[in-house]
């Protein structure tokens, strides 16, 4: 037991003690005090009984006079020793007869007093009558008893009862010391118990089971708490762990989202995450398969870093294909994530190639996009059952964020595709734009220039055929000047082509291309001489042209241009000087069909910067330029252009600071190419009523003189308006035109107009509509109804000449 | 109270005499003895003292009876010359004069409930109930508790205890 006073025990200890102590005091208190009335109370009453029979038995002594026989009466009380003395008195009042015989004489009364007994000190006196029958008194009894003894019989009671009393006590604390432990032992163990539990956050340790019922029920039920708070504490550690778990994953997820959110390369996207997915979930075996169109396998686009070598034993390298049907791979292609926890019990052969690599868990996440499934995403352990449900969880919001992550790089590069694509056409749209304002002010240009020469061409056209006395000298200048004009009209003409895609009307003729060569250095003389002479620069002109050389089927006017365009980038390629070259030659080539190809060769060459590899490559691209601000990037492109509409060739020979050479070469005349042949100029065919609309004087007076000298009679009408009235009156009059010839561009009602006026009020006449866009009408097929033909300004006496002899063939009654 | 007057009375005066004494001890009887039902003629049948033969109390017994009842009867005396005269008594005192005539006496009373007393000589062993005998002045008595049977009467254990017993049997 040892010194176990704990404060429990104490108490209990004290409090059985204390119970016991009490209980024993209070019951020997109470008997004590009973004791004592009852005693005195007894003995009251024992001597009045004592009395009464003494008396009783006395009276017949009394009444006889009997003293002896009342002594031996009264002798009988020897028989109680605590009778201390007795008398009877006589009827006088006289002492009759006393006990013991010879008493103290303070003891007894002289005579008899009131009746009853009394408590005096130490002793109980009384007396008594002495009545025979009922009422006849006889005497008189006195009693004395003595007290003291049964007072000193009392205290030895109370000694004892003390005696008693302490050796209850004595076994009470002993044995309360004993039993209490039933109660402090349980007590101590629980509080025990609960200091360990708060102190230590230990709820394994239990409390030993009490005995007793309400003890028992006390531990039992707080072993129970126990029991529930550790299976709560476990619960909540583990709950605990999951949250960490999912945190840990909702991290990951985090982390790779960010990674692949800045990717837009595909392949690498797939590498980041695979990767984080091997080092981070960390899974075995990672890679990602692509959807072939038709779903019926997919390719595998992607391995984790670490996953090559498994993937070599899988036979899942990269770009191997793994055929759909039958392999398990059904359902995760219809959008569902898929978890084999034992790929062993799968019956198919991709799981089973993984079961023999020792991969045993196996997730396959579908990558969605557009409610399609476009790849799978796959990855393995070696353990079986080795994906939590949390884990296919990530996985499978993992997916989604990899589809949408690829998704989004896929549509990012077609919107950057389609971005370029926009560029590149909002780029053309401008440039179309640009031709097209271009091709706008071109127009405008070509329109004015057009009316402007037309004098020019008409009249030179008339006088070299109608101005007799020309002088050689003059033929040949006219000769020129109508070359020129023909020249500006056919450039103008061509100013198109870079607005223009389509091939304009070309008229073949055939040409000689030293001719050309020729005709090209004087005209552009004052470039290639004039103008960087003034700089201090100075040009060498160096011509090689063979003579004799066949002619070729083309448009002079067109290879001259090119020819032009060629000297020019010559020259600008030679800001410090240096030597021009044109050289005409024959080339033959052999052609595979056999007969050998003849070639003439226009070659123009310089010593310039020359052009590097791309440059030259690019040279010929519209819009390409090396001259900056100043170049339109369209010569060259007007030079391939006019090659190829000749099914020419074009070479270009280049080397960055020793210069530039460029041949152009065209496949020479033979006696059997066609031909064709310029219209033999028509006489001037029957004369006819001619009426000529047009808002330009000089052109009218150009055109009025020019037809007028064919012998035509000529009306003329300055604008639409009045155009339409001369007809109309004429009409009426009875004299109308057979043809009318009008201008398209006139303010206030223009060509159409006056074609449409004109056309409803005459079904027969022939309207010939000249205009400076001629060219472009004729192309466009954008004739206005009642038109008959369209001719281009400048007019060609001869174009008009053949109108009117188509018109006197059609009618030859018009006139 | 007549006794304490009386012994008040007496204590001024002389000391009892004998005689006196008796007379005391006669009315005492009544007190110390029972008697059957049938020796009173009804219930208030006064109670009888008698004295036969000559008185030898004179007033004392009188003054001693005078007024006391007993048991609701009152207490009488008369006095009785010849036996025969005797129809109601209870305690008769047979004196001695008729000493002679005692057996005779006593035959005819002989069953009947009547406390006889006397000082005679031999009255006990001649058929007497009670008798007085005086011994060193002092009067004791001497009771035939056959004779007693005989008349039905109870003698009280306590007047027994004084008296000298006279066994039945024994004359």
């Amino acid at each position: 037991m040892g010194r176990d006073d704990t404060p429990i025990r104490r108490k209990l200890t004290a409090i059985v003690l204390m119970t016991s102590t009490l209980a024993l005091l209070f019951t020997v208190a109470s008997f004590a005090t009973y004791e004592y009335f009852a005693f005195r109370q007894s003995a009251a009453r024992n001597l009045d009984s004592l009395g009464r029979i003494i008396a009783a038995n006395s009276t017949a002594a009394l009444a006889f006079a009997n003293p002896d026989d009342a002594r031996e009466i009264l002798a009988a009380l020897k028989a109680e020793p605590q009778i201390a003395a007795a008398a009877l008195y006589d009827r006088e009042g006289k002492l009759f007869a006393t006990y013991p015989e010879s008493p103290r004489p303070e003891v007894l009364p002289d005579s008899p007093d009131r009746t009853g007994y009394r408590f005096a000190a130490g002793y109980l006196e009384g007396f008594q009558p002495v009545v025979q029958g009922t009422s006849w008194t006889v005497g008189t009894l006195y009693l004395r008893s003595d007290l003291r003894e049964i007072y000193a019989r009392f205290r030895l009671y109370g000694l004892i009862a003390a005696l008693v009393f302490g050796v209850s006590v004595l076994m009470a604390y002993l044995i309360s010391r004993r039993l209490q432990r039933q109660i402090s032992q349980p007590l101590l163990a629980i509080a025990n118990t609960a200091r360990a539990v708060s102190d230590r956050q230990d709820y394994t340790v239990r409390v030993p089971v009490a005995d007793g019922r309400e003890l028992g029920q006390l531990t039992e039920a707080l072993n129970h708490m126990l029991a529930r708070l550790q299976s709560q504490e476990e619960e909540q550690r583990e709950s605990q762990h999951k949250l960490e778990a999912q945190l840990g994953r909702l991290e990951l997820l985090n982390r790779i989202t960010h990674a692949i959110g800045e990717r837009q390369d595909l392949s690498n996207l797939f590498q980041i995450v695979l990767d984080r997915l091997q080092d981070d979930l960390p899974v075995d075996f990672g890679c990602v398969c692509l959807c072939s169109p038709s779903a019926d396998y997919v390719t595998v686009a992607r391995l984790g870093a670490r996953s090559n070598a498994l993937a070599a034993e899988l036979d899942m390298m990269e770009e191997a294909k793994i055929a759909t049907n039958q392999n398990g791979l059904a359902r995760s292609l219809k959008g569902s994530l898929v978890y084999e926890p034992d790929v062993t019990l799968v019956n198919a052969p991709v799981p089973r190639r993984l079961a023999r690599a020792g991969l045993r868990s196996l997730v396959i996440a579908p990558l969605v996009a557009e409610s399609t499934v476009f790849g799978l995403m796959l990855v393995a352990r070696h353990g079986q059952h080795a994906f939590s449900s949390g884990e296919c969880e990530f996985l499978q919001q993992l997916s989604g964020h990899v589809a949408l992550a690829s998704h989004q790089s896929q549509l990012y590069e077609a919107l950057q595709t389609a971005y370029e694509e926009l560029r590149k056409s909002q780029q053309s749209a401008l440039q179309q734009e640009r031709l097209r304002a271009l091709g706008q002010l071109a127009s405008g240009i070509a329109h004015d220039i057009n009316n402007a020469i037309s004098p020019v061409a008409l009249y030179t056209e008339s006088l070299l055929e109608r101005e007799p006395n020309l002088s050689e000298r003059a033929r040949e200048y006219l000769g020129t000047i109508q070359r020129a004009v023909d020249d500006v009209a056919q450039t103008v003409a061509r100013m198109r082509e870079f607005y223009r895609p389509r091939e304009p009307q070309l008229i073949l003729t055939q040409v000689d291309v030293n001719n050309i060569a020729r005709q090209v250095i004087d005209l552009t003389r004052a470039r290639w001489r004039d103008v960087p002479q003034e700089s201090g620069i100075f040009i060498e002109l160096s011509t090689d042209l063979t003579s004799g050389l066949p002619k070729v089927m083309g448009a002079e006017s067109e290879i001259r241009d090119a020819l032009t365009n060629l000297i020019f980038n010559a020259v600008d390629a030679m800001p410090q000087g240096g030597v021009l070259t044109l050289r005409t030659y024959l080339v033959s080539l052999s052609a595979p069909e056999g007969e050998p190809e003849t070639r003439v060769t226009i070659e123009v060459g310089d010593t310039g910067v020359g052009m590097d590899e791309e440059t030259r490559a690019r040279c010929l691209e519209p819009f390409y330029t090396t001259k900056g601000e100043r170049g339109t990037g369209l010569g060259l492109a007007m030079v391939f252009g006019m090659v190829k509409r000749h099914s020419g060739e074009i070479q270009i020979d280049s080397k960055p600071g020793i210069g530039t050479a460029i041949r152009l070469s065209f496949a020479a005349m033979t006696a059997g190419s066609a031909v064709a042949q310029l219209p033999a100029s028509h006489l001037p065919a029957r004369r006819m009523r001619v009426l000529i609309i047009d808002d330009d004087p000089v052109l009218i007076k150009s055109l009025r003189d020019t037809l007028e000298a064919d012998g035509h009679a000529i009306t003329t009408a300055n604008g639409g308006q009045s155009g339409i009235e001369a007809f109309l009156s004429a009409e009426l009059r009875g004299e109308s035109f057979a043809v009318v010839i009008t201008d398209l561009g006139m303010p206030y009602v223009d060509g159409r107009k006056v074609a449409a006026a004109i056309r409803a009020a005459s079904s027969s006449v022939t309207i010939i509509l000249l205009t400076g866009w001629g060219r472009r009408l004729l192309d466009d097929n954008d004739i206005p109804p009642g038109v008959n033909r369209v001719l281009a300004k400048p007019p060609k006496l001869h174009e008009l000449r053949m109108v009117f002899a188509e018109i006197a063939g059609r009618d030859p009654m018009a006139a | 109270m007549v006794v304490l007057a009386w012994g008040v009375a007496q204590a001024t005066a002389a000391p009892p005499t004998e005689q006196q004494v008796k007379a005391v001890f006669l009315y005492n009887f009544a007190q110390f003895v029972e008697w059957p039902a049938t020796a009173f003629a009804n219930e208030s049948a006064p109670f009888v003292i008698g004295v036969l033969g000559a008185d030898p109390f004179g007033s004392d017994l009188d003054a001693i009876v005078h007024d006391e009842s007993i048991a609701n009867r009152p207490m009488v005396v008369r006095r009785y010359s010849d036996v025969a005269e005797i129809d109601n008594c209870q305690i008769l005192f047979i004196s001695t004069s008729e000493k002679s005539r005692l057996e005779e006496v006593l035959s005819v009373l002989k069953g009947k409930s009547i406390l006889t007393v006397g000082d005679t000589e031999g009255f006990t062993t001649r058929g007497g109930m009670i008798r007085f005998v005086t011994e060193h002045n002092r009067i004791r008595l001497r009771i035939s508790v056959g004779a007693t049977a005989a008349g039905q009467l109870t003698i009280s254990s306590k007047l027994l205890r004084l008296a000298e017993i006279v066994p039945p049997g024994r004359t």
